[in-house]
């Protein structure tokens, strides 16, 4: 178990910049997440991580050893890929021999056919190691059988074996949930925060599904055109976005961005309709971000809108309402049975929870409020 | 629609050319093998088995069995060897790929029967520039080589009217010709393996590149293996335009170098003696057949190699 550190680590291919400086420090036994859009550099954070990649500058640093210019098998770092990289021609158990074979065995013990019989008591121990892996991953019965052969699950706990065979420093996972489909992505999620747990060893996991990053990490950083927007815990990251970027990307379905405006006392008024009095923030325009969930329905609501669309997810039923002078409609969240009767088109009245908005300046960073009472303004 | 007939126009035109240029003259040259048949004659004696008979017990076609393996054997395995060495080298190449690429494979582009014209020249034992390097390297330490010292003392050998040297001299020419298609069935296999499988063979410990190469590579390039080395076999079985430039009459000193192909064209064309003729496009056939069976069964063996 050793802490990572990443720091100053920044990367272009050819003339352009992918990584920006990048600081990022993982302590030992964190699960910890790189989320963005795609393209936004966070798998080739990894495999720079991973020593797959160069970084042009910066410095890579495990425990208390500078790995930077290190190559990947000497790392001690095990990594489950997108596409399983699972070596087509062997069987799921000689996969998971490979890392074993690689670096227990000297080159005597690796020739085909007369290896085993040279390094007999070696190759019973790997095979045990092996053995002990597959139950714990509950994959015995498909040790024998070849990648081909396997569905997309399996073949996922395939690799996770031959991740976890050899007990590395930390697992590196590029996006390994989104070659599956979505039922087995949720499932998958919940086993791997299992087996974070069980295992107590470093994960740091990529991914751009913000879901993924919310339900699994316990450190999170949100990257976006190669640098690092934010890194905190999951609920902090939600509920105190450090930027408008963040807040849209964080979250789904997305926040409700509004125009707004902090005036001459302070106070915080959206389309014209004060919704804080006293916020101790200079005078300027703002953008206010309101996730769905504080929005509700309300007969003597301040916003007023039409329903242009409604999905019902049987638990939530999400409004998207059109207000006027806003382009993109807002959405709000709901219940089915609250809204039973009010179809599309219908005009409703809906207030926002004061104290859950978020501020953001001009140049998209966070305003952070002064909230003396916390009134919801009807 | 049941009853229809549809499908006959379908399948009609694909059977019918099959039936009509492959089928039915392998089935004509099948009944000729059994005969004595000549162009020009009206009919044909039946002979039976007595052209296969002879084939197999002859000296001359002995010689031809003999000259035939010994080029498979050596053209096949060096081909193969070179074409993987050489798509191995230009592919790890960043620059320049492209050049090597169009120099390998010019001579697999160019006409055989002009380059075995120029061939002819090199090897030629006065003015040839093979054995006129081979002369200017006596007197230093390669004479502590007896061959080359001998070769200093009397001459270099005549490289394509010796008997000894003729056939493997013919198969340098094939290998030098042969190995460039190879390289890019090769390269095209190469492309095609996904660069994860590298990444998590660096992941899992694989250091050296013969590392690399024995866990991903290899058997990654397992399919490409089986095409390309029936694709050799077949090809230096057709072994024909060298040995008809080089030896217009006779296949070489003292017929060492009467390959197959060579034999089929002299007793059917220059001696039209049709029967024997068609006896050993038979036995050639027989050949290509098993070679390709093999092949199918191989590849199908690897069916769950996605």
């Amino acid at each position: 178990m050793s802490k990572i550190v990443l720091s100053g680590i920044g990367k272009s291919f050819g003339e352009t910049p992918v990584l920006r400086g990048i600081d990022l420090t993982v302590e030992a036994g964190q699960f910890v997440t790189l989320v963005g859009p795609s393209g936004c550099g966070k798998s080739t954070l990894l495999r720079i991580l991973a020593g797959l990649e160069a970084a042009d500058t910066g410095t890579v640093t495990i425990g208390d050893r500078d790995v930077t210019r290190t190559r990947p098998s000497d790392r001690n770092l095990a990594m489950v890929f997108q596409s399983y990289a699972l070596y087509p021609h062997l069987t799921v158990a000689e996969n998971m021999m490979t890392p074993l074979k690689l670096r227990d065995l000297g080159p005597a013990g690796r020739l085909p056919i007369v290896g085993p019989m040279l390094a007999r008591s070696e190759y019973l121990r790997l095979r045990q190691q092996v053995q002990t892996t597959a139950e714990a991953l509950r994959i015995e019965a498909l040790l024998h059988r070849k990648p081909g052969q396997l569905s997309g699950g399996q073949r996922q706990r395939a690799a996770l074996g031959r991740a976890m065979v050899r007990n590395p420093v930390a697992f590196l996972m590029d996006e390994p949930l989104s070659n599956l489909d979505a039922a087995l992505r949720v499932h998958m999620r919940a086993e791997l925060s299992e087996l974070h747990r069980r295992l107590e060893t470093t994960f740091v996991y990529v991914t751009h599904d913000q879901a993924e990053a919310l339900t699994m990490s316990d450190q999170m950083a949100v990257m976006m055109n190669g640098e690092i927007l934010q890194y905190g815990r999951p609920a902090h990251v939600y509920g105190a976005p450090a930027s408008l970027e963040v807040a849209k990307f964080i979250g789904s379905p997305a926040i409700n961005v509004l125009p707004g405006e902090i005036d001459s006392t302070g106070g915080l008024s959206v389309m014209g309709k004060l919704l804080l009095p006293d916020t101790r923030l200079a005078r300027q325009p703002v953008s206010v971000g309101v996730r769905p969930e504080h929005l509700t329905l309300d007969p003597n609501g301040s916003f007023r809108g039409v329903i242009r669309h409604r999905e019902n997810l049987g638990s939530d039923l999400f409004l998207h309402v059109q207000l006027d002078g806003v382009e993109k409609a807002v959405i709000l969240r709901s219940h089915p049975r609250i809204l039973a009767g009010t179809g599309l088109e219908e005009e409703v009245t809906f207030s926002a929870t004061a104290d859950e908005v978020h501020v953001f300046g001009a140049d998209g960073l966070r305003l952070h409020m002064a909230r003396p009472s916390l009134v919801e303004v009807a | 629609m049941p009853g229809s007939r549809a499908y006959l126009w379908f399948i009609g035109p694909a059977l019918i050319l099959m039936f009509l240029i492959l089928l039915l003259p392998i089935g004509i040259a099948g009944a000729l093998s059994v005969t004595d048949y000549s162009l020009g004659n009206t009919s044909a004696n039946f002979v039976g088995a007595e052209n296969y008979e002879r084939i197999f017990t002859r000296t001359t076609y002995e010689k031809m069995f003999g000259a035939t393996f010994r080029y498979v054997f050596v053209v096949v395995p060096l081909t193969v060897f070179l074409g993987l060495g050489a798509a191995l080298l230009i592919h790890s190449l960043t620059r320049f790929g492209d050049l090597y690429k169009t120099i390998y494979f010019l001579p697999v582009m160019a006409a055989l029967i002009a380059m075995a014209i120029v061939w002819e020249f090199a090897f030629h034992p006065t003015i040839g520039i093979i054995n006129a390097t081979l002369e200017r390297g006596c007197g230093t330490w390669l004479e502590a080589w007896n061959w080359y010292a001998a070769g200093c003392e009397r001459t270099f050998p005549l490289w394509l009217t010796d008997r000894d040297y003729a056939i493997w001299t013919v198969a340098f020419i094939g290998v030098w010709q042969g190995f460039g298609f190879n390289m890019v069935l090769y390269l095209a296999g190469l492309t095609s393996i996904p660069r994860s499988l590298y990444d998590a063979a660096g992941m899992d410990g694989a250091q050296s590149g013969w590392d690399r190469f024995r866990l991903v590579t290899w058997p990654m390039l397992g399919p490409t293996t089986v095409f390309v080395v029936t694709i050799s076999f077949i090809r230096s079985f057709q072994v024909f335009d060298t040995v008809e430039a080089f030896y217009p009459q006779g296949g070489g000193p003292s017929k060492s170098v009467y390959v197959m192909m060579f034999a089929i064209y002299e007793k059917a064309i220059q001696q039209n003696l049709m029967g024997i003729g068609a006896a050993i496009t038979v036995v050639f056939l027989g050949f290509v057949m098993f070679l390709t069976i093999l092949q199918r069964w191989l590849v199908e063996r690897r069916t769950h190699y996605v």
